[in-house]
């Protein structure tokens, strides 16, 4: 069962806004027109293809990027205009660690909480309530170059967190993370999100932000191409449904794949498994259409169990994603192609 | 397989652009060299004393620019691999250690042999100008290059395959190349004419530098033409005794052991029993493994971050550098009081200045070249951008990390030079202008360390720039001096040294052989000035870098 943060009402208003955000590099577009925002509370997965404009984006919301034009402002404050505030305001944890020779991990945190201008007293207060959130509490004696890739996310959150941000931007938390740390990791941002902090995460293991994220963006070539639910993503994405048939007999799996290639278009996926004797196919049929494909097989005399929808996962989606823009790319080539040999 | 290897290690620093400027400005620079001494006119010195003086000068710069520039190329290679992780895929692959460290010497000894390449030019015109023999004198040199390249090549690899860290490396092996060319000549210079176990020792010492071996160098020390012959026999012996033992050292060390040395926390004295807290507050005055207060909040958080990031720059170390030195000074003025040497006063402050000087040019380096390149290179920069720390705030904190060592190193001297100056009352005013002379050549160390090194971004090469700029500025004054009379008059000596720091305070102290040069206030203002215009360099530099691209 999936496990998301607590619903967002909605009175509360958007906490960060990227409005037709462009970020150019001579001739090269890194970032084309991003407009979305993100309320308070709420995780937000941005995902992409390498070189798509993530890391643009959330350098750009950092103010260590200026935008070539459009605004980006968190929590009312312009990213680029109020960068001093915006500091305050967000938490920013790069993908690469920042390393720092010969210092214990105590240290590490006591002077980011003073570069933060933190009085001593509620410093040392503050780096003990997030290491215990983060559990880094025993690698406090450690230095900081010798801890694993693992345990270094670990103390990069808990230094994210410790001038208390209202906006956490996450690049790539979860990378390089065994299974066990990669959950603690999960129920962490998932409790950063219920006690109000709002999320920008980025990462390459899709299931993992599908199981946290209350919305996800999908960005390729700089461009938004779709944002919502992963659900929303999905109907958007995908005009074809996978339907799945569980039959009774692995013995009648061909004749089910025959009847329906027959009933459906002509070039959809019809997937014979016989092992799990199932037959599960990709259509953009109606429901009434989908009716007559299951009577075709009961009539055949095929002994069908179930016959049912198969849910659309994150990775799917992106995947449909990354077919329709090589499909995109190929075409856009051959037409080329046939402009310069006319 | 071998040439692969050697083709990756010489072509990578080859397709840099600032190599290609580098090697024309070195033949440009000996190419003028000679061309400032080449005959204007139509008569022709029959004794080619002529040639002779600029082959010398020409010798000395080219052994400078092989001991400033060589030394990083080593020092950089096994440890930056090791950094990268390629070095495990090397030894992961066929090539045996023997292979990898026979490919990245050929490589260091390949560079070696362009940088002396850039000088044939200029050594052809200086035989063209007669005087010069082409097997006794030409070759000789050129025969001395090439040990001294290999053994500082082998030194250096040996130095990488041990550090922790690019720039640690690349200190350490400036710190075996200026203490083996530069310091062992000292006991001889301060030891000569007199008898014993010092002068003996002084004398073989001598022996290690390759600077003994140089033509003319008989007359540095005054040591003749027989102690200079010897000198060189003794120098091919360490210079191979070294290059073997390294090399056979290094080859050994290449295996998979240098991955397996994971860094221990330690026991924490706060986890100790109260006993053995005391003894250890008692021997280390500050321990080193008890754990940190919090920052305290009018301290600059960046200078107590760069403290904190030095494994030898925690305060335990400091206190026993300035113990070691506070101990030194004393003990000289002290030999001197109780007769042990019959050295002057002008001589003990000879030997303090050259201390000192030293132990500044090497450590000024190492503490401010790598101040921005560093965070770069590890990814703090970004993270410091992420702070309200503004950039003052920031060049601040990192400007002070560097100068109270700095400052704590020349302080712990003073009792020698108190003593001194109770000895000798008519030098107080000579000890107050070379206490100036110090403290400005400390803070013009500092900043253009800190403004060189900040142009690159990466922690080897702002050290390597760093070093080289400051040996340069130091050292080559001196390379001038050496050529005083001829073929250098007294006014163009005099120029040029006051740029050179040591020689400033060597000036005011009246050391031998600078007693007759004017050099303040000239050198104050050009380290003033220098100072100056580097502080702007840095905060210009780290502005921009601070700025949204």
């Amino acid at each position: 069962m999936k496990k998301k943060a607590p619903p967002v009402g909605s009175k509360i208003q958007p906490v960060l806004r990227l409005e037709h955000l462009t970020k150019r590099y001579g001739s090269f577009t890194a970032l084309n027109n991003l407009t979305l925002s993100l309320n308070a509370g709420q995780i937000l997965g941005l995902i992409g293809p390498n070189g798509a404009g993530k890391t643009t984006t959330i350098k750009i919301l950092v103010g260590l990027i200026r935008p070539t034009s459009g605004k980006a402002t968190i929590a009312g404050v312009d990213c680029v205009r109020e960068s001093q505030q915006i500091k305050r305001l967000v938490g920013y944890m790069p993908d690469k660690f920042g390393v720092y020779d010969n210092m214990r991990v105590r240290e590490y945190l006591d002077f980011f909480g003073a570069a933060f201008g933190m009085q001593r007293d509620r410093r040392t207060k503050r780096i003990d309530d997030v290491m215990e959130l983060t559990g880094t509490e025993y690698m406090k004696d450690r230095f900081v170059e010798s801890l694993s890739h693992g345990m270094q996310q670990r103390v990069g959150l808990a230094r994210t967190l410790l001038h208390d941000p209202k906006v956490l931007i996450l690049d790539e938390p979860v990378n390089g993370l065994d299974p066990q740390a990669r959950i603690e990791m999960r129920d962490l941002l998932i409790e950063l999100a219920r006690q109000g902090k709002t999320l920008l995460v980025t990462s390459h293991i899709l299931p993992e932000l599908a199981r946290i994220c209350h919305q996800v963006a999908i960005l390729t070539n700089g461009t938004l191409r779709a944002m919502g639910t992963v659900d929303e993503i999905g109907r958007q994405v995908n005009h074809r449904r996978t339907i799945e048939a569980q039959l009774v007999s692995a013995d009648q799996v061909p004749a089910a794949a025959k009847i329906i290639r027959k009933c459906i278009e002509s070039k959809a996926d019809v997937v014979e498994a016989p092992a799990e004797a199932t037959v599960r196919f990709r259509s953009a049929l109606h429901e009434s259409e989908m009716s007559d494909v299951l009577a075709h097989l009961m009539q055949a005399g095929i002994r069908v169990t179930q016959f049912r929808e198969v849910q659309t996962d994150l990775e799917e989606t992106f995947m449909s994603f990354a077919r329709h823009q090589g499909a995109a790319a190929e075409k856009k080539q051959a037409v080329a192609g046939a402009k310069s040999h006319a | 397989m071998l040439s692969a290897l050697l083709r990756r290690e010489l072509l990578t620093p080859l397709r840099r652009r600032r190599m290609a400027v580098f090697q024309i400005g070195l033949a440009t620079l000996f190419g003028l060299l000679v061309v400032i001494r080449w005959p204007t006119g139509g008569q022709v010195a029959l004794s080619g004393a002529r040639s002779q003086q600029i082959f010398q000068l020409f010798s000395y710069g080219l052994m400078a620019t092989l001991l400033l520039l060589l030394p990083v190329f080593p020092a950089t290679s096994i440890v930056s691999e090791k950094k990268s992780g390629t070095l495990a895929l090397l030894l992961n692959s066929p090539l045996g250690p023997l292979r990898i460290f026979t490919a990245k010497l050929l490589a260091v000894l390949s560079m070696a042999g362009m940088i002396l390449a850039m000088s044939l030019p200029a050594a052809a015109a200086c035989y063209c100008m007669g005087g010069l023999s082409l097997y006794g004198d030409m070759l000789k040199v050129y025969q001395l290059l090439a040990l001294v390249a290999l053994q500082y090549a082998a030194i250096g690899l040996l130095v990488s395959s041990y550090a922790q860290s690019v720039d640690s490396a690349v200190r350490m092996t400036y710190g075996i190349v200026l203490s083996t060319s530069l310091l062992t000549l000292g006991p001889s210079y301060f030891f000569q004419g007199t008898g014993g176990t010092l002068a003996t020792l002084g004398e073989a010492l001598r022996a290690l530098s390759p600077l003994s071996s140089l033509p003319g160098a008989g007359s540095m020390g005054g040591q003749g033409l027989m102690a200079k012959t010897d000198a060189q026999g003794r120098f091919l012996a360490w210079s191979l005794a070294c290059t073997v033992l390294a090399s056979v050292w290094t080859v050994r060390r290449l295996n998979h052991k240098l991955f397996d040395q994971s860094r221990s926390a330690g026991t924490m004295s706060d986890d100790l029993s109260l006993p053995a807290q005391l003894f250890r507050r008692l021997f280390f005055l500050v321990d080193p493994q008890k754990r940190s207060m919090g920052i305290p909040n009018f301290v600059n958080p960046v200078m107590a971050k760069e403290f904190r990031c030095r494994r030898f720059g925690r305060l335990h170390w400091l206190l026993r550098l300035v113990a070691v030195c506070a101990v030194l000074s004393l003990g000289l003025t002290y030999a001197t009081t109780a007769g042990t040497f019959d050295w002057g006063v002008e001589m003990i402050g000879g030997i303090m200045v050259v201390m000192q000087v030293a132990l500044i040019v090497l450590i000024a380096p190492s503490l401010s070249a790598g101040l921005i390149s560093t965070e770069r290179e590890l990814g703090g920069w970004q993270l410091l951008q992420t702070t309200p720390l503004s950039v003052s705030r920031i060049i601040g904190g990192k400007l002070l990390s560097a100068l109270l060592p700095l400052m704590l190193v020349l302080c712990a001297t003073m009792p020698g030079y108190l003593v001194m100056a109770y000895i000798d009352p008519g030098m107080w005013l000579q000890v107050q202008r070379v206490l100036i002379c110090l403290a400005l050549t400390a803070l013009f160390s500092m900043f253009c360390s800190a403004a060189v090194g900040c142009l690159s971004a990466r922690t080897a090469a702002a050290t390597a720039s760093a070093y080289g700029v400051l040996l340069a500025i130091s050292g080559l004054p001196l390379l001038i001096w050496m050529g005083r009379d001829a073929p250098f008059g007294h006014d163009a000596v005099e120029a040029s040294l006051s740029f050179s720091s040591i020689a400033a305070a060597f000036s005011v102290i009246r050391m031998p052989g600078f007693q007759h040069y004017n050099l303040i206030p000239a050198n104050w203002w050009f380290l003033g000035i220098g100072s100056a215009a580097s502080l702007i360099l840095l905060l210009a530099r780290t502005y921009r870098l601070s700025r949204p691209q």
